[in-house]
């Protein structure tokens, strides 16, 4: 539950990373041609988008080639001290152990600000003796401030993979977690997530955790992936901030809709807030937003809406006092909007089925749906030959005596009797 | 072999043939006797004949060709304004051929026709009494708004006394060939409360499994047809699983489109019928009160009875500690 999808699913094997074939081809020749002695280039500098696989990359080749890596994040190469500190082991050939070394230094982006000049020469330093394979990766190696650090490096620029690519990415997950996706759903997660693969599989999880099935229409409110990150940044606040001023702050500076917002809240706060004693506080402050709600929509006085928002926001916020956090808690789409969307077909069904019981049974549609169409169906899954009497009596169509049957076979028999 | 739904096969077709509410039913044949109608309201609860009755009535009145002088309007499918002022008044406005010269309009489920649709009306009913008789169909007389009461003659419809109901059930019984234990009668008998359209319903439902009926077809055939367990999204919530709980309130109102005036209603009687504490039964009570006003007032239904679910789980674990 609290491991994120971008973790468990990780790509085991070279094969399985989408994507970038001629990139890791090069990354791989380089790597291997240090097995015949110290190469040009004793650096490989990979660059490219945000989520495209450049630090999964580095990660599966030293696996699938035995090598130790050493992976340094941005803390470790801010200053020139810092990088003086593990200079020295990439001055050393091997491990103790007999085995290759591969140093990683991940996200160089941050590095060389003005603050800490004495860095990037340093670094320089470091890839021109080094015994040991460096890569480096950010996001643009054109940037000026590599241009010391460049002339150094092998430039494996990293694509975005296409969509097609990063739905086979995401189809391979869901196949795994036992989800049946829609090729179209996954095709709209591809594309909304900009093709950033790590960002199309957070929002995967956000959106087919925990379920069967995943349809178009439980993804057609990610219209944009500022959107999604405005409303899960909006939430966590609300969910997980002490202050009450930075919960209604941020509901105010959030430029979605209210009503979007207010389901997200509505449908999350429960899995956040779990102590019934807090629950209650922050089930009656959503329950009192919905009034204002209400209010607004009756009046149409729109300056009430500061009240929803005080409500939804710090309400939520100052209810949580007993509750203690548990790890990471996805965070779900609001039900109601699904089941709204996915009932719909169904109850317009209902409605028409309704409207046929009315012209016999002198009462209206809408209760027809209610209290006559539940006894029609246990007459109809069980009862073939007078469903059929019925469907004549009534005139349903096939669409109708299907609903009403539960399955198709069912149907069959019944239809078979009709004439 | 033809079939029909039992409630209209078997639905009266004449004043005569209604089993009871004996001093209606004698007004209204005296009405069809002097060949004039005032307009009308029936009240009462569902399954009681005021349907019924009213159909009856124009048949009695205009004979066979009745169909031509009667609408029937269904205010829960069309409870606008538009309705009143276009099809009510094409239609009232009208005269009628023949030797009764108004014609009859029911107005079905009239307590949920909005005021403002009520209002106009009103105007309506006035102006063309002279070619159309309204008889408005309803729970509550008391949602009808006071002007429109004030223009007609109320007809209080009550339960169906027990030999009432024995009757038209025995009837059917005998007529559809259906096979039944006592049990299983008295099991219908119990679930209906008196609505006779409920039990012959049920009483369908169950013939049509094809077995003999006993207690646990009805009760399996009513739990199917009445899936608004209550009881159980209490247990749930008792129990401290808030968001099972929630997930049952939902199937309720949106898969089975139960309203959140029963729901709230059946929340009531439990909590009462509960082994609850006094304290918290009027604790409880006092939540259940403000969320039911705040129904009414139009509040969203789940996002409200979410917040009663909140506070049931905290009593279920105030309770559990001993509190």
């Amino acid at each position: 539950m609290s491991t994120t999808w971008t973790q468990k699913h990780k790509p085991q094997t070279l094969n399985e990373i989408v994507g970038n074939k001629d990139a890791k081809q090069q990354f791989i020749t380089w790597l291997k041609s240090w097995s015949k002695g110290i190469p040009k280039k004793r650096a490989a500098f990979l660059h490219g988008s945000p989520g495209v696989g450049k630090t999964v990359t580095v990660e599966t080749l030293a696996k699938e080639l035995k090598m130790e890596l050493v992976e340094k994040n941005a803390s470790d190469y801010r200053t020139a001290d810092a990088i003086k500190r593990f200079a020295g082991l990439a001055s050393q050939y091997s491990t103790l152990f007999g085995g290759n070394r591969l140093i990683l230094l991940d996200e160089v982006d941050g590095i060389a600000g003005k603050e800490d000049r004495g860095g990037v020469r340093e670094l320089t330093e470091v890839l021109k003796t080094t015994r040991s394979p460096v890569v480096l990766t950010a996001n643009d190696a054109y940037n000026p401030r590599f241009s010391t650090i460049r002339k150094y490096c092998l430039i494996i620029p990293f694509k975005k993979p296409t969509v097609r690519e990063t739905v086979s990415h995401l189809k391979r997950i869901c196949i795994k977690e036992g989800i049946a996706a829609d090729e179209e759903a996954l095709k709209f997660i591809a594309e909304r997530s900009g093709r950033d693969v790590r960002s199309a599989v957070n929002d995967l999880q956000a959106l087919a955790q925990g379920k069967k099935r995943l349809v178009i229409e439980d993804v057609k409110w990610l219209a944009g992936r500022d959107r999604k990150e405005i409303i899960f940044d909006v939430m966590r606040t609300i969910l997980y901030s002490k202050d009450s001023w930075e919960a209604k702050k941020a509901v105010s500076n959030a430029d979605v809709d209210p009503d979007m917002l207010f389901n997200w809240i509505y449908e999350n706060t429960p899995y956040h807030i779990t102590d019934p004693h807090d629950l209650v506080k922050a089930m009656d402050y959503l329950a009192l937003a919905d009034i204002y709600r209400k209010r607004i929509r009756d009046t149409q006085y729109w300056s009430l809406l500061r009240y929803v928002v005080d409500f939804m926001s710090s309400g939520v916020a100052v209810s949580r006092q007993r509750t203690k956090s548990s790890g990471w808690i996805p965070f779900r789409f609001p039900e109601k909007i699904r089941l709204l969307s996915r009932t719909k077909g169904e109850r317009a069904l209902q409605f028409a089925i309704g409207m046929k019981v009315r012209r016999k049974c002198h009462m209206s549609a809408t209760r027809s749906a209610k209290e006559v169409l539940p006894y029609l169906k246990i007459i109809f899954e069980n009862n073939p030959e007078m469903a059929a009497g019925l469907s004549n009596w009534l005139d349903l169509d096939e669409d109708m005596i299907e609903y009403l049957a539960g399955n198709k076979k069912q149907t069959k028999t019944i239809v078979a009797k009709l004439a | 072999m033809s079939y029909e739904m039992w409630t209209e096969k078997y639905r009266p077709k004449s004043l005569d043939a209604i089993i009871n509410q004996k001093e209606i039913v004698d007004r209204l044949q005296s009405f069809v006797k002097a060949k004039n109608v005032p307009h009308c309201i029936f009240a009462g609860p569902p399954g009681t004949g005021k349907t019924t009755a009213a159909l009856c009535l124009a048949k009695d009145m205009y004979g066979k060709g009745y169909r031509e002088h009667l609408m029937e309007l269904n205010a829960s499918d069309e409870r606008g304004i538009k309705i009143v002022r276009e099809t009510v008044k094409t239609f009232a406005r009208t005269r009628s051929i023949g030797e009764i010269p108004f014609k009859i309009l029911i107005l079905d489920e009239a307590d949920n026709m909005t005021s403002d649709a009520q209002q106009a009306l009103r105007r309506t009913m006035e102006r063309f009494t002279e070619t159309c008789r309204f008889i408005m169909i309803a729970n509550y007389s008391g949602k009808i708004i006071e002007p429109l009461q004030s223009r007609c003659a109320p007809f209080r419809f009550s339960y169906m006394s027990q030999e009432d109901q024995d009757r038209y059930l025995r009837h059917i019984i005998e007529e559809e060939n259906v096979k039944i234990l006592d049990e299983g009668y008295d099991a219908i008998f119990e679930v209906s409360e008196g609505d006779l359209r409920k039990a012959t319903n049920a009483l369908q439902a169950a013939a049509s499994m094809g077995k003999v009926i006993d207690a646990e077809i009805v009760y399996s055939v009513i739990g199917r047809a009445n899936p608004a367990d209550v009881n159980e999204m209490i247990k749930t919530a008792m129990k401290g699983d808030f968001l099972g709980a929630r997930k049952k309130l939902r199937e309720m109102i949106l898969k089975y489109g139960v309203a959140g005036s029963d729901i709230i209603k059946q929340i009531h009687t439990e909590i009462f019928r509960s082994m609850l504490p006094d304290s918290w039964k009027v604790t409880l009570s006092e939540a259940i009160g403000e969320i039911d006003f705040r129904l009414v007032q139009g509040a969203d239904v789940e996002v409200q009875l979410s917040a009663l679910l909140a506070r049931m789980t905290e009593a279920g674990q105030e309770l559990s500690r001993g509190g």
